[in-house]
């Protein structure tokens, strides 16, 4: 995200240190479903409960893609799913960050060349962090996101 | 609502109708029926209150290569009672895909039809509506995923 960013003078390098302070700190996350099994979204949404409290990082479920800024993405990508993902990758503003759940967004899984799947979330969308298993345990999730947060800095 | 007859007893008034029955264990009933005694044999099957359509199956079966014979779809309508299952079976050859709906008798049937309508190509003149249910929006006219000739789009 910095090669758009003119950091030639110092204010233009302080904002950009506020900038990202916030963004690391408080990243809202949007879920999106684009033809899980529903294990990966089980799995998340046991993520967010207190007993593992993703929120002491900041992050928190945002109901609307307008005010996000990781999309978490679980399961392969449907045809039907492939306009509606889309739109909701392009309705995020920037700078916005993809994270592929689960096997099947990172590989299309047990569903890869079935008749009604276009294939990984990354054949559609750029994926910043992928996060395999099936599902992954909250403490993978947790680990991915915080890994993904670190690489801002 | 009245017990079903019997599984043992419904041989005699299903006879007329079928040149074959074939018994898979003590509780499973194949009825070999031809597409124009469908609907007379699901009028049995209500006199002797059996009601409970569980599944219309479809499947594809196309002839043997270097094979005479023509390919067939073979639709199994399976009706329930307690752990009793008594398949109607009937074959329709692909130069005539046609079978009329059940719908009038079993309006909920819509779904099951509508499925084999779009997954095998068969043609349910009668069902109550023909609009697309389970495939993407963006699916091809005339392609049936469930076809053995369907080798991805």
């Amino acid at each position: 995200m910095n090669e758009t960013l003119n950091l030639s003078t110092p204010w233009q390098k302080g904002l950009h240190k506020v900038r990202l302070w916030s963004l690391t700190n408080s990243p809202w996350a949007i879920h999106f479903n684009s033809g899980s099994c529903n294990g990966c979204d089980i799995e998340l949404l046991a993520t967010l409960t207190p007993r593992y409290d993703l929120e002491r990082f900041g992050v928190k479920l945002q109901g609307s893609p307008r005010h996000a800024d990781i999309l978490i993405c679980t399961g392969p990508v449907t045809r039907q799913a492939r306009d509606r993902l889309l739109r909701t990758y392009e309705q995020m503003p920037g700078p916005k960050f993809v994270v592929a759940l689960g096997s099947c967004g990172t590989s299309g899984g047990v569903f890869q060349g079935c008749y009604n799947i276009v294939g990984e979330i990354g054949n559609v969308i750029p994926v910043d962090a992928y996060i395999p298993g099936c599902p992954p345990r909250p403490e993978a999730m947790i680990d991915g996101i915080v890994k993904l947060l670190g690489s801002l800095k | 609502m009245q017990e079903p007859t019997r599984m043992q007893d419904m041989e005699a008034p299903l006879a007329e109708l079928t040149d074959r029955f074939e018994w898979r264990d003590d509780n499973r009933l194949d009825v070999f029926i031809t597409s124009d005694r469908l609907l007379p044999a699901v009028e049995v099957l209500f006199a002797h209150h059996w009601v409970y359509l569980t599944a219309i199956t479809g499947f594809d079966s196309p002839a043997a290569e270097g094979s005479e014979a023509e390919g067939m779809i073979e639709l199994l309508y399976h009706f329930c009672s307690g752990a009793s299952i008594l398949t109607l079976r009937l074959s329709l050859p692909y130069s005539n895909l046609v079978v009329p709906s059940v719908c009038h008798l079993i309006p909920p049937a819509t779904l099951y039809e509508r499925e084999l309508i779009e997954m095998l190509g068969v043609e349910i003149p009668g069902t109550t509506s023909t609009d697309r249910l389970l495939l993407p929006d963006d699916w091809p006219v005339g392609v049936y995923p469930m076809r053995k000739t369907f080798k991805g789009l």
